[in-house]
């Protein structure tokens, strides 16, 4: 069993764990690791589906996570607790919006600590010209290699286009946290990064 | 007539070449009966996918199959009908190959998406959703619809947009907008040029935002907007006479300038990173 037909039937409802999934699973790490990911994340949907509303212990550590890397800056006026019926009285729709925030700064996390030395240069403002591919990048080039051959180049160009753009605007937003036009660099950055992969993963699927 | 017979043989050659071609091609048409405000959707992994109005409630499309490696998979649930190509085992870009030409109801919301492209759409009032790779995407005479592009590589022409809701995001096609205006024009590259030409009307926002693709807008001196140009690492030049803005811009750091002309009514934002931003009068 390919990784491509793994991944088809993983995406099937009603498939359930063959003697051959599991034999794939154990021989192909990065299939393991995505098997891994994914109940990890439908683990914490189903902890946010049994509150009405994301606890604020989930907003605070995203606030504390988001300030620490400097994307946020302090704000003078005290957060109101999304508890707070009366300032929110309805505020179901938020849990995908907070799964979705959470899903997104952890594959920010995950790309930052797959690329610590450029993480590094940045930090000490030295910009390096060329621009490392991140595990999460490596794996997409893998699957878009299976699937269609012939895009893989330009994928790869473009995946360091972004990185880069994503990289510049990182170190923009903190170096200048009070500037909003840095803000809006940062999000176009991650929009562009995000086009790439969901184009890259679309052509790339049967 | 030794070069009689060479004149023959190449005749006789190219009928043959013609015929085998179009025996490999086959074309299929496809009809749908619609009510208002439809919505269409072609994928196609390779090929040319082109989109016009046409009266009457119905949708025409006409698909020409480069080999028996593909299919089209055409399909109706209600008002939404949505066409794909399906490839084959074996199937490439040139066996893969589907051009579709359709013809919808002016209303009617469209999806098209090929990584090769062309892709073309006109004359329509719905929503426009383009999506290519390296397809060439050229959407000219739209009113009133959401028009979403998105390209990795392909270059993007608007023309005559009216009352849009534009976004664009394309990672190193140069973007070109003429004529374009509405409340809300998004254009987001990374390497790509960006170039609108327009009066920047509709009381809109205008957000032009480049990694290292050079920005440049041209507008007449009528234009009623309030601008902010800003790049980190790049030049910034003006023609226009602005006034001061309301409030102070401060720029982190890098080139900048700021200000209104007429009654600003609508906001112009052009930011870049490293590309150089000019704000052109027409």
């Amino acid at each position: 069993m390919t990784c491509e037909e793994f991944q088809r039937v993983l995406t099937q409802p009603e498939s359930g764990d063959t003697m051959e999934q599991e034999a794939h699973l154990e021989s192909c790490s990065p299939c393991a690791d995505l098997v891994g990911d994914l109940k990890a994340i439908s683990q914490q949907a189903r902890l946010l589906q049994g509150s009405e509303e994301p606890s604020p212990l989930v907003w605070n550590s995203i606030e504390i996570a988001l300030r620490q890397e400097g994307l946020i800056r302090q704000s003078g006026t005290a957060r109101v607790p999304l508890s707070t019926a009366s300032a929110r009285p309805r505020l179901g729709w938020l849990l995908p919006v907070a799964a979705a925030v959470l899903v997104a700064f952890g594959i920010l996390l995950h790309e930052r600590g797959g690329r610590s030395p450029q993480y590094a240069e940045q930090q000490s403002g030295l910009r390096s010209p060329v621009v490392e591919l991140a595990n999460d990048d490596v794996q997409l080039l893998r699957m878009v290699a299976e699937r269609t051959p012939a895009m893989r180049a330009a994928i790869e160009a473009d995946l360091r286009s972004v990185n880069a753009y994503v990289r510049d605007a990182e170190q923009s937003a903190r170096n200048n946290p009070n500037d909003e036009v840095a803000q809006e660099y940062l999000l176009s950055a991650y929009e562009q990064r995000s086009m790439v992969y969901e184009m890259a993963l679309d052509h790339s699927l049967p | 007539m030794q070069r009689r017979q060479w004149a023959a043989s190449l005749v006789v050659a190219v009928i043959l070449v013609g015929a085998v071609l179009a025996a490999a091609e086959t074309r299929k048409e496809f009809h749908f009966k619609v009510r208002h405000r439809a919505s269409l959707s072609i994928v196609n992994q390779y090929g040319p996918i082109s989109v016009k109005p046409a009266s009457g409630k119905q949708i025409v499309i006409v698909a020409i199959l480069y080999s028996d490696r593909v299919e089209v998979d055409p399909n109706q649930r209600g008002n939404r009908v949505s066409v794909s190509s399906h490839l084959l085992a074996g199937a490439d870009a040139d066996s893969g190959r589907v051009d579709y030409e359709a013809q919808v109801p002016a209303d009617a919301s469209v999806t098209l998406h090929s990584a090769t492209g062309p892709l073309h759409a006109e004359k329509l009032r719905g929503d426009v959703f383009l999506e290519g790779n390296t397809a060439i995407v050229d959407a000219r005479d739209l009113n009133d619809g959401h028009i979403h592009v998105k390209t990795l590589n392909g270059p993007v022409t608007l023309t005559n947009v009216s009352d849009g809701h534009v976004e664009i995001t394309s990672v190193s096609g140069d973007i070109v907008l003429n004529s374009v205006n509405g409340p809300l024009v998004q254009v987001n590259s990374s390497s790509g040029k960006i170039r609108y030409d327009g009066d920047f009307s509709g009381g809109g926002e205008y957000l032009l935002t480049s990694h290292t693709g050079d920005i440049e807008a041209t507008a007449p001196a009528y234009a009623s907007i309030e601008v902010v140009a800003h790049s980190i690492q790049g030049k910034v030049e003006n023609d226009f006479l602005l006034q001061p803005e309301r409030y102070s811009f401060i720029p982190g750091a890098g080139s900048a300038f700021a200000g209104t002309m007429g009654k600003a009514a609508s906001l112009v934002k052009l930011l870049s990173f490293s590309g150089k931003i000019h704000l052109k009068k027409r």
